[in-house]
């Protein structure tokens, strides 16, 4: 018998097929713009890390050597949020019902807790520096920290264009993820022991659905929370770029009077910033990942019930259970306890309906007859 | 309680820890050490990984319900042993940092022998912790469920369904399953108490109470697995600071003051000169100095920085795990027992059942599972039959939170058994998120079945919109005359 399709998948060599996926992620990350404005920002990153850790070889400096380490640090996180923005579009398969959509909620979440981490261990070193202040080498440190800045001020122009005029035309299904991640780096004195401020991983849903459909009645729920969420990112970014202005300002002050305590005071202040600004991403992916109603739901919801109770049969609403899958992707189960003599089909469309219109799609509506 | 242990073996190790941190500080503050000052920043970061799981364990005791958050506070132990285990990765990254900057720039230990004292302490009170949650990170422990009574609940046929239940499941944390098994589903007995007339059982209201003991362990497993590797990753650097110390008081020699010494494995810029009572005298000037001793042996230098790498990769490899299975759960895997084709297939073969839509099942946390699905049926009585069966295949395999939404065949889809009836309207298929796009070939073509529904529906709805705005009790008969008319 010939062979109906030629699928020889099987039997080439592990390497095309590895080569195969890589240039498939690629294709998948140049996609989307804002995952493709990501991608930039990491290898501006990464290349940014790598000249600093030259010159600090090159140039003996410890301190530059440990900064460009913890730039390396950064963009590990950076590559954390593009790979959840990449693994968020697969498709779902038998261990993954729902698909990995929540991988973008889960790498926000993470990146937080780095950020967590970062500031408590940039306090800690400021205030062992306070106690101990070290020599300071500032030379070297001006560059530095003005470099960080522009590419900070970069990340500002390419994310705040990206989030409003976000791609209207790209994306054929779901939605598109992006994890904004902005960095910067700042030198400090001590031989230049740099610290890294801090990343802010946001996932900001891309309102593309809205040019596809006309429905406007779920037109507004998903612009407003990504508009929210890119406030977010926004301040987290002039976060950072405050931060690297700190950063030359400290420079400046050691250089010209000669105030060594203006570098620790200086890294305590940028930690407590990072720590505050990091709460409102923290707050909303705990919320999700808890299975927490929505927020935005919280209004709706009690006037939906309230309408499924007086359709006609139904004698009571019972367990109902809603929490976010993902951006905007609510999904609902709740059971109603109805009359033996109820039209079911009838509650069942109008339930859904009176959900859909709050703005949840996916219902699970369990009927349970109540006997005479 | 099953959560006291937990509570109390938290509380005790977290004053410990917050002592020893105490003390660490005030011992860097005399003797000037910068690396015992870092050492005690690690014993606060474990601190905080102990408050992070106690908050978890508080926040999970309260199964209960509440309004916004209506599966109670249970994932907060998931939560816990991710955030404690995100921590753990980050710590691993910051001790790999600066043992590289070790490498680069050794240091000597000044004052070893108080150095290997501490550190002794602190290994104490570390083996102390790992003594108090290695039984629990170990798996499984003795809470006696099986005589559970649950008071007012049905419990006809339960003890068959528990001995179903014990084989349906497999392997991890029987004990607990069969616990959890004694816990009324929300299913089975609701129909039955229906019949009582008692109709406000709520599943989230005192049977989570009971339900709280066994789901509780098995997650909080996974929370004092992250605390007990957390306590492990800083025995093992108590380890390293005191062999480094002692290693150093017995291999190295230093330079004692006075004398002329020479450190040759520190690369600073003392090595090429040295200070002799102030002066700078130059070592590269010829072979004048013949007594000059050279410090010990530069290979303890670098002793401290390898053994802190392999400390760090013999965490990461025993983090990993837990890292990943906590984040699974967040990720609402399937949990790992439930084979989704099987179940399926065993769903399919009920009679009554034409086809299932949409079937999601996923893990709250620990052994609790939740799974909802769309079954589609003929009409509503063969539902009402099938719907207990359907009940019991999922209680079988551990399922106990279900809720089932029956589809029924509309007359003019016959011949589309398993396409979804309700699964959306045209416009929001291709927004799920999830498998939708395979959906949407089918989508295409539902719609001139689907559109029909559509109008009829969105006229209604905009009636009874319009109406409930207005007045939502008093007009609702002629409202509800008006959607029955016009529904089918």
């Amino acid at each position: 018998m010939l062979p109906l399709s030629i699928k020889d998948d099987e039997y080439k060599p592990t390497k095309y097929n590895l080569l195969l996926k890589l240039s498939g992620w690629f294709r998948s990350i140049l996609a989307d713009k804002t995952s493709r404005n990501l991608f930039f920002f990491l290898c501006l990153n990464l290349s940014f890390a790598f000249v600093e850790l030259t010159y600090g070889i090159w140039s003996n400096s410890l301190g530059l050597i440990s900064d460009s380490f913890h730039m390396f640090f950064d963009c590990t996180a950076l590559l954390a949020g593009l790979a959840a923005s990449v693994i968020s579009r697969w498709r779902s398969n038998d261990s993954f019902s729902y698909g990995y959509v929540r991988a973008e909620v889960l790498a926000g979440f993470v990146n937080g807790l780095f950020l967590i981490f970062t500031a408590f261990f940039i306090f800690s070193e400021g205030v062992e520096r306070a106690l101990e202040p070290p020599d300071v080498h500032h030379e070297r440190l001006l560059p530095v920290s003005v470099a960080g800045l522009l590419v900070n001020l970069v990340g500002i122009f390419a994310f705040q264009h990206g989030g409003h005029g976000h791609s209207h035309g790209e994306g054929d299904h779901g939605h598109s993820h992006s994890l904004f991640n902005g960095s910067t780096s700042h030198g400090h004195s001590h031989g230049g022991h740099h610290h890294h401020d801090k990343h802010a991983d946001w996932h900001s849903h891309g309102g593309h659905e809205e040019p596809h459909y006309n429905d406007e009645l779920q037109h507004l729920p998903g612009k407003g929370s990504s508009k929210q969420i890119l406030q977010g990112v926004l301040l987290h970014i002039i976060a950072d770029t405050l931060g690297s202005v700190g950063v030359i300002i400290s420079a400046l002050l050691m250089q010209k009077y000669d105030l060594m305590i203006a570098d620790p005071i200086c890294s305590m202040l940028i930690a407590i910033l990072i720590g505050v600004s990091v709460v409102p991403l923290l707050k909303e992916s705990i919320g999700i990942l808890m299975q927490r109603t929505p927020f935005s739901l919280d209004h709706a919801l009690p006037e939906c019930y309230q309408r499924v109770q007086q359709l006609q049969g139904v004698y009571n609403l019972q367990e109902p259970h809603f929490w976010t899958l993902c951006t905007d992707v609510y999904i609902g189960t709740l059971k109603l306890l109805v009359a033996p003599d109820a039209d079911t089909r009838w509650i069942l469309s109008q339930t859904h309906h009176i959900f859909t219109q709050a703005g949840v799609r996916q219902l699970y509506v369990q009927i349970d007859t109540a006997a005479m | 309680m099953a959560c006291e242990p937990n509570r109390a073996r938290l509380l005790c190790m977290l004053s410990l820890t917050f002592g020893f941190f105490i003390v660490e500080v005030v011992v860097s503050r005399m003797t000037s050490s910068l690396s015992m000052l870092s050492d005690s920043f690690h014993m606060l970061s474990d601190v905080i990984a102990l408050v992070v799981a106690l908050v978890a364990v508080r926040f999970a005791e309260k199964t209960q319900a509440t309004n916004k958050n209506t599966f109670g506070w249970i994932r907060a132990e998931v939560m816990g042993a991710l955030v404690n285990a995100v921590f753990l990765t980050a710590l691993c990254f910051t001790i790999v940092l600066e043992a590289v900057e070790r490498f680069t720039e050794p240091h000597e230990i000044e004052s070893p022998v108080v150095v290997a004292g501490v550190g002794a302490a602190g290994l104490l009170v570390n083996l102390l912790g790992l003594c108090l949650f290695h039984g629990h990170a170990g798996g499984g422990h003795g809470h006696s469920h099986g005589g559970h009574s649950h008071g007012s609940k049905n419990k006809r046929g339960k003890t068959s369904k528990n001995s179903k239940a014990g084989n349906g499941s497999s392997g991890e944390e029987t004990n607990n399953l069969v616990g959890n098994h004694n816990s009324p589903g929300d299913g089975r007995p609701r129909n039955e108490i229906s019949c009582k007339g008692s109709t406000e059982v709520q599943m989230n209201g005192n049977t989570h109470y009971e339900e709280m003991d066994p789901d509780h362990d098995s997650s909080s497993q996974l929370n004092m697995r992250g605390v007990f590797l957390h306590v492990l990753g800083d025995a093992l650097g108590s380890v390293i600071v005191v062999v480094n110390a002692v290693i150093f008081t017995f291999v190295w020699q230093p330079c004692i003051k006075g004398e002329k010494c020479m450190n040759p494995c520190v690369n600073s810029h003392s090595a090429d000169h040295y200070h002799d009572n102030n002066t700078v005298v130059d070592l590269h000037v010829g072979p004048t100095v013949p007594t000059m001793k050279f410090a010990g042996p530069c290979w303890v230098l670098y002793l401290d920085p390898t053994l802190c790498i392999i400390m760090v990769s013999i965490l990461l490899y025993t983090t990993y795990p837990l890292l990943k299975e906590s984040a699974l759960i967040l990720l609402q895997t399937v949990p790992k027992q439930i084979n989704m084709h099987r179940l399926n297939e065993r769903l399919l073969s009920l009679d009554g059942v034409l086809a299932i839509h949409e079937l999601h099942i996923w893990q709250l946390a620990g052994s609790r599972i939740i799974a909802t699905a769309h079954i589609k049926c003929h009409d509503p009585t063969s539902y009402m039959e099938v719907a207990k069966r359907i009940k019991d295949l999922f209680h079988n395999e551990g399922i106990h939170a279900t809720t089932i939404q029956p589809e029924f065949v509309t007359f003019s889809s016959e011949s589309r058994d398993s396409l979804c009836e309700l699964s959306c309207r045209t416009q929001c298929a291709p927004k799920l998120c999830c498998g939708a796009a395979d959906k949407q070939n089918t989508g295409s073509d539902k719609k001139a079945a689907v559109a029909s529904n559509l109008e009829v529906i969105s006229e209604t709805s905009e009636a009874a919109g319009a109406v409930v705005q207005v007045c939502p009790g008093s007009e609702a008969e002629v409202r509800i005359a008006r959607e029955v008319e016009s529904s089918l």
